[in-house]
């Protein structure tokens, strides 16, 4: 019925953690698109009903303009809905660019729609041609500083990494001493947690 | 970060007080904490933010310099504090700015006025946002709906004015102080007067102190 469906594709929105996405649920919105095309459809033929009988659509006030308003409504509450459904779930897509970075793992890469994908990559490379136009790294940093270097303990075997004039070995379950912004990309990909003792 | 805009003077407290804030880090920190607390993004402060650069890259100079001539490793590494704590002002100063823009971003694009309060960078990356939100809508949605209802700001072509863009809500409460005393002073959009004694907080809307903090008589917290 009228309006049902987008309502259900909101609160499926809703209904996921706060931050997480659920997966993209094309069905749902097609069916939501569907309606709308319905809905236009009926509405178009109303009016043209009304113009038939000679009545001015602007202000006549008949059970056939009352029909064709309520059709419009719908459509755009469903129109709502939907709207409302991506530019939320773009919201969550763009605040994980901020907590994962530009590559996306796996499990959330599966949840999301192509056009989403597309949407993910163009924005990631808006944001990265910004920082380089500052010269400057926003990723880092993103936490106040309680200490310069911190402790950490490599979680995932991580090989060697060259770090301005020493090259390191990243060894599963090894212990080192590092600059707290170096530490950070390989903390915030769960490759290495921070020892807080 | 250790230069100091003048000496504290024998003139009162006042005067001490005003100068010792004057600093460029204690400048970053105040903006810092006005665009942290106000729902709508702020002027940038364009010469502040030069300087700060300025200075951050002579401290990273002087203390590689340190670390190098064999100056007592605490003492390197108070300056490498200091330095760390400004730069986490200065990158979370941008980033808080970038998320308004991202979170606003058609109110922005349809707004002159707040497109003056961007720096040069921030306008490029707010009109990036717009387009490839526009696209990512108009792909996914808008393109396969019924003609007269594809428009991305209005509900449908009947609408009488663009109802549908996220704006700030400049009626949210916000937590302000004045280092100052402002006399009675008329809030923005009312006939109340307002009286601010310095260092009292005050819990009040936006909206009614937008020009003033605006200015710097208001700071938030």
């Amino acid at each position: 019925m009228y309006g049902r469906k987008a309502c259900q594709l909101v609160k499926e929105l809703a209904s996921g953690e706060k931050g997480q996405l659920t997966p993209y649920n094309s069905d749902l919105s097609d069916q939501v698109i569907a309606e709308c095309s319905q809905h236009h459809l009926e509405l178009q033929s109303l009016i043209r009903k009304m113009q038939e009988e000679g009545l001015d659509v602007q202000t006549t006030r008949n059970a056939d303009h009352y029909g064709a308003l309520i059709h419009h409504l719908s459509l755009v509450r469903n129109k709502r809905c939907l709207m409302a459904y991506m530019y939320n779930r773009a919201e969550i897509i763009r605040s994980l660019i901020w907590k994962v970075g530009p590559v996306l793992p796996q499990q959330i890469q599966e949840k999301l729609s192509h056009t989403e994908e597309e949407y993910f990559k163009k924005h990631s490379g808006a944001l990265q041609s910004y920082m380089s136009r500052l010269d400057l790294d926003l990723t880092v940093d993103m936490v106040p500083p309680k200490d310069p270097y911190i402790q950490v303990r490599v979680l995932d075997d991580i090989g060697v990494v060259l770090s301005d004039d020493k090259t390191t070995n990243f060894a599963r379950h090894s212990m080192h001493f590092l600059k707290r912004t170096d530490a950070e990309q390989f903390i915030s990909r769960g490759l290495m947690e921070e020892l807080t003792s | 970060m250790a230069s100091e805009a003048g000496e504290g003077s024998t003139a009162g407290m006042d005067d001490y007080e005003t100068l010792i804030s004057t600093t460029d880090v204690e400048l970053l920190k105040k903006a810092w904490r006005n665009e942290k607390a106000a729902p709508e993004i702020l002027r940038f402060e364009t010469s502040l933010i030069q300087r700060i650069r300025g200075q951050i890259q002579l401290m990273e100079e002087n203390i590689e310099e340190f670390a190098g001539s064999g100056i007592d490793p605490l003492t390197v590494s108070l300056y490498q504090m200091d330095l760390d704590r400004t730069q986490y002002l200065f990158r979370s100063y941008l980033r808080i700015r970038l998320q308004k823009i991202e979170k606003y971003m058609f109110h922005i694009s349809k707004n002159p006025e707040v497109q003056s309060r961007l720096s040069e960078q921030e306008k490029g990356f707010a009109i990036r946002c717009a387009d490839d939100m526009e696209r990512h809508l108009e792909e996914s949605v808008l393109s396969k709906l019924p003609d007269n209802y594809q428009d991305i700001v209005k509900q449908s072509i009947i609408s009488e004015e663009s109802d549908m863009i996220p704006e700030p809500q400049l009626d949210s409460f916000v937590v302000c102080k004045s280092r100052r005393f402002l006399g009675p002073f008329q809030l923005d959009g009312s006939d109340e007067l307002l009286e601010m004694k310095p260092d009292e907080l005050c819990i009040i809307h936006y909206k009614s102190i937008r020009e003033r903090v605006q200015e710097g008589d208001i700071d938030l917290v």
